[in-house]
């Protein structure tokens, strides 16, 4: 989805003045899109450089050549400076830049404070135009994208893992199944050649677009307008299909990794986007099954709240990476296809399979009552209030509107419509929206456990696993249906290896 | 878009009314910056601070922000003050239990006001401070106020709501000792302080953790010890005005009764040679190396004490030469990192490494070493440290985007003296430190008899 020339997004702002329609335009391009946003209270000046590429553009056996591509101008020498002289530059402004290679964009990343534009300015755009792709920096940047891998990802946070494993699981036979920081065995078979192929490849001015937020002038339009004119003029690559296996029944994959507790997640696609009315007749939906970190999500009070499982319990119709690290939504990860997903946190493996039937149960709930009326009122009440957190900065706001250039969304924008169409949303369809995405028949599931063998077959046993508690809980039981034959399990050392 | 609705529409700040309640505050407090020309605001906010006859501080600070507030309640109690045997833990679990409501307003009916309101809730814990904050639209400010200063004051949970809790926190525990770099802290703290409570983290033992569940009644002796209002700061940034918040905040909080009650935490004694641990984690990492040097305790106009925290990003921060040798020309290091506490009582100053050969960390120890020797014997390049003094400005000054941001950059230092003074010192102490000061730093507080070193490593 692109729109071409520019795009000025105001802010409706009593204390944010300034806003671009009366500045000129910028110059029209005929390949790339132009997204301004001035907030003149704002001193600092965020900067987006967004290429239409992402993980799922990379070659079957080099999973991890977009990540790569985007460390090595991001994170590595450029032809007129080494890292270390780069990083000398960048340390008295307090800047940095950083390049978000997620499945379908890799965005470079950048703010300073005005007073050192200039300095960093020419930093910026050197980055992405005159990359060195020094191999002493492809070995580190390299080195560290294992080390991710087989240390981080297997080893440090189990709920991450399983999260990778459900998206893999989910995903399988399509761009969207490996993590966008590649696979081992893929990582280990790129070279530096490869690298600079797909630099020339796909970060071109065919597939760019720029954002400006904060307290620019028409003058930093025109430069940074300027650079972009520099990208080779390229050819607009079409985006793979996303087309996964359909899910039939429940199945799962449990990570054997001894010594760990219980981290589960379970999901299946879902085909609804921002902009269309069904996208927020959902989030309202999902907001009161399980909105992220918030004690108002249903999960978290039946497996938290109520019986003390876990540190918390929530669902998500977006991607969220980072969810442990972030309590709002994350920018700059636009996606065409989306996942229904419940993420229950880390908790002993005796308790696993109760809490993962007490999810399924109250994700059934949902879908065979609906919201109440009051349940309906209070989540979105709620949500028109708690949305104007999403996009608090300069740079979150540039974000959204970055993305609403990807989902094709025109005029004042998702967040705005988010807010206009809460007023609009009855009961009825928020209703019809749970009936028309989500069901709890065909899931699939994945488990990082310390006792994979014994959870095989409890999962696929059927019998109750009632849990005894210090004080007095609420029942809740529901058989989970899932097949000996359908749970795979997964050596932890194995997995994201290919 | 909400309408930024204060003045009037919040009740007791009519004229007459908001005028007799300024007139109970006992104490008004002149900013540090006011008394010495010397030190000047960091802040480039106007801010104004107030004591409550009951000895509640508060800290208002108006600024530009689309129609949103931010209420942070600052109790200056933490993992420090958990030094009774079998308690380690506790001040993060209190957290957990603030969540669960009043006679008023119990647990699920606090969700839910604060659910109709939209406000961004959360809390955190660290060893000295525990902090619970709200984001919400201004017009809501008053109502989010109710609640807070009502479950300040008027806690009140079941014993089984007690018990339950501590599940969660067991849970929280669990997913946090996944992570190799927490297992390496946990045990390096453990050897660097034997008798204070920094000695362990702020999760607590996890013999304490599982021994939560029977100690309701310790719990309500520690709300009735630390959570007092001359333990505690206000903190109220945003589309606000001091005119408007000040006599809410009268309101609400004037009746919460002084009752404070002192921990008494050990003094650490003087370390007098060097503790070295290894540590074997159950599952795959790179080595870790940690290195923990004693400092005196922070003192924010001390430029030596100060100097502590520069001389660490000299030494080791991303434009170092120790950085270039080891990440980016040898590649022997993953990440590289070093600072210093900015802690109540004395803490470490800390070099953390990631290494990529386990065959090197002798080698890595050992760059370090040569490292911290030439800081001693030499005071660092003159341009270097004025380009960190100029980082550190605006670096302090980009990080102050929303107010709760401005909240969360305040709130480490309001935590140390219970006001802002000690920020506005920190950044007059940051332009005047010159390089005999990190020379002096490094000399002073770099030495093998106060260190201890932890390596972590994956078990055979």
């Amino acid at each position: 989805v692109n729109t071409r020339g520019c795009v000025v997004v105001a802010i409706l702002a009593a204390a944010i003045a300034g806003c671009a329609p009366e500045s000129p335009p910028a110059p029209e391009r005929e390949d790339s899109a132009v997204v301004l946003m001035s907030v003149a209270a704002d001193p600092t000046i965020a900067l987006s450089v967004q290429f239409a590429v992402g993980s799922q553009d990379d070659p079957p056996g080099k999973e991890g050549l977009a990540f790569l591509t985007g460390e090595m101008l991001a994170d590595a020498a450029t032809e007129a400076r080494s890292l270390d002289e780069i990083l000398a530059a960048l340390y008295p402004l307090a800047a940095s830049y950083s390049m978000r290679v997620d499945v379908e964009r890799s965005t470079l990343i950048g703010r300073v404070h005005r007073d050192n534009l200039d300095a960093y300015l020419e930093l910026f755009t050197d980055s992405f135009l005159h990359p060195a792709f020094d191999a002493d920096d492809f070995e580190r940047v390299r080195s560290d994208a294992v080390n991710a891998i087989e240390n981080e990802l297997r080893f440090s946070s189990d709920e991450d893992l399983a999260k990778a494993a459900l998206r893999e699981f989910v995903f399988r036979g399509t761009g969207y199944a490996h993590s966008p920081e590649g696979t081992v065995a893929g990582l280990r078979a790129i070279t530096l050649d490869d690298v600079r192929e797909f630099y020339r490849r796909h970060y071109t001015a065919a597939n760019v677009a720029l954002g400006i937020g904060g307290g620019f002038d028409q003058a930093l339009v025109a430069r940074v307008e300027a650079a972009l004119r520099e990208l080779p003029s390229g050819e607009a690559q079409a985006a793979p299909a996303v087309e996964p296996a359909p899910i039939t029944g429940r199945s799962a994959v449990l990570i054997d990794k001894p010594g760990a507790d219980a981290s589960i997640s379970f999901g299946f696609p879902v085909d609804v986007h921002r902009g269309e009315r069904d996208f927020y007749a959902l989030w309202v939906a999902n907001s009161w099954l399980g909105e992220h970190r918030n004690q108002s999500s249903h999960l978290f009070n039946v497996i938290r709240e109520k019986r003390g499982l876990n540190y918390g319990d929530y669902s998500y119709i977006e991607a969220f990476p980072e969810g442990g690290q972030r309590s709002m939504p994350p920018v700059n990860v636009p996606r065409r296809t989306q996942l229904f997903e419940v993420w229950i946190r880390t908790l002993p493996n005796a308790q696993a399979p109760f809490a993962l039937r007490a999810a399924v149960r109250e994700l059934q709930l949902l879908v065979d009552n609906g919201l109440t009326a009051e349940d309906f009122e209070l989540t979105r009440t709620f949500l028109k209030k708690y949305s104007l957190h999403f996009a608090e900065t300069t740079s979150a706001r540039l974000g959204y509107a970055m993305d609403d250039r990807f989902y094709g969304i025109d005029g004042d924008g998702h967040l705005a419509r988010f807010r206009r169409t809460m007023d609009e949303l009855t009961l009825e369809d928020v209703n019809a929206a749970i009936k028309r995405h989500l069901q709890v028949a065909n899931l699939k599931i994945a488990i990082v456990t310390g006792d994979a063998a014994n959870l095989r077959a409890v999962l696929a046993s059927d019998e109750p696993t009632p849990i005894t508690y210090a004080t007095p809980k609420p029942d809740a039981a529901l058989p989970l249906g899932v097949a000996a034959e359908r749970i795979t399990l997964v050596p932890v050392t194995e997995a994201f290896e290919r | 878009m909400l309408t930024i609705r204060i003045g009037c529409t919040l009740g007791a700040c009519a004229g007459p009314v908001a005028a007799a309640l300024l007139g109970a505050w006992l104490v008004v407090t002149p900013l540090s910056s006011q008394e010495n020309p010397d030190v000047k605001p960091i802040l480039p906010y106007p801010t104004e601070s107030r004591t409550l006859a009951n000895g509640l501080t508060v800290i208002v600070i108006p600024m530009p922000s689309d129609g949103l507030a931010t209420l942070w309640s600052i109790v200056r109690t933490g993992s420090r003050d958990e030094y009774e045997p079998g308690r380690s833990g506790f001040a993060h679990f209190f957290e957990h239990m603030m969540f669960r409501g009043t006679e008023r307003y119990p647990g699920d009916i606090y969700n839910r006001i604060v659910t109709t309101i939209g406000a961004s809730a959360n809390a955190y814990t660290t060893d000295d401070h525990t902090a619970y904050h709200l984001s919400m639209a201004t017009e809501d400010l008053e109502k989010v106020m109710e609640l807070e200063s009502d479950r300040f004051q008027n806690l009140s949970y079941a014993e089984a709501a007690f018990q339950t809790e501590a599940g969660a926190v067991y849970g929280e525990y669990r997913k946090s000792r996944t992570d190799p770099e927490f297992a390496l802290y946990e045990e390096v703290m453990a050897a660097a302080f034997e008798r204070h409570p920094y000695g362990h983290t702020t999760l607590g033992y996890e013999r304490d953790i599982a021994a939560m569940p029977a100690m309701y009644g310790y719990s309500r002796t520690f709300f009735a010890r630390y959570y007092r209002p001359e333990n505690t700061v206000l903190l109220i940034a945003g589309d606000v005005t001091a005119a408007t918040v000040l006599p809410l905040v009268e309101k609400y909080y004037g009746a919460w009764q002084r009752g404070y009650v002192a921990p008494q935490i050990p003094a650490e004694p003087e370390q007098t040679a060097e503790r070295r641990i290894e540590v074997r984690y159950d599952g795959q990492t790179l080595p870790l190396l940690s290195i923990g040097y004693k400092l005196p305790v922070f003192d924010a106009a001390n430029r030596t004490r100060v100097a502590a925290d520069l001389f660490a990003d000299l030494a080791f921060g991303e434009t170092s030469e120790a950085y270039r040798q080891l990440v980016l020309e040898e590649q022997v290091v993953e990440d590289l990192d070093a600072g210093a506490s900015y802690n109540r009582d004395p803490g470490l100053l800390d070099i953390s490494v990631r290494i990529k050969d386990p065959s090197k960390v002798d080698y890595v120890l050992g760059v370090i070493d040569a490292t911290i020797a030439r800081f001693q014997a030499t005071p660092p390049d003159a341009a270097k440290l004025a380009d960190l003094q100029r980082r550190l400005r605006y670096g302090f000054l980009m990080g102050l985007q929303t107010p709760d941001a401005v909240a969360g950059r305040v709130t480490p230092f309001i935590a140390l003296s219970g006001d802002l003074s000690g920020l506005d010192h920190l950044f007059a102490t940051y332009a005047a430190i010159t390089p005999a000061d990190v020379h002096t730093a490094a000399g002073e507080y770099l030495r093998a008899e106060h260190r201890t070193v932890g390596v972590l490593r994956s078990r055979p």
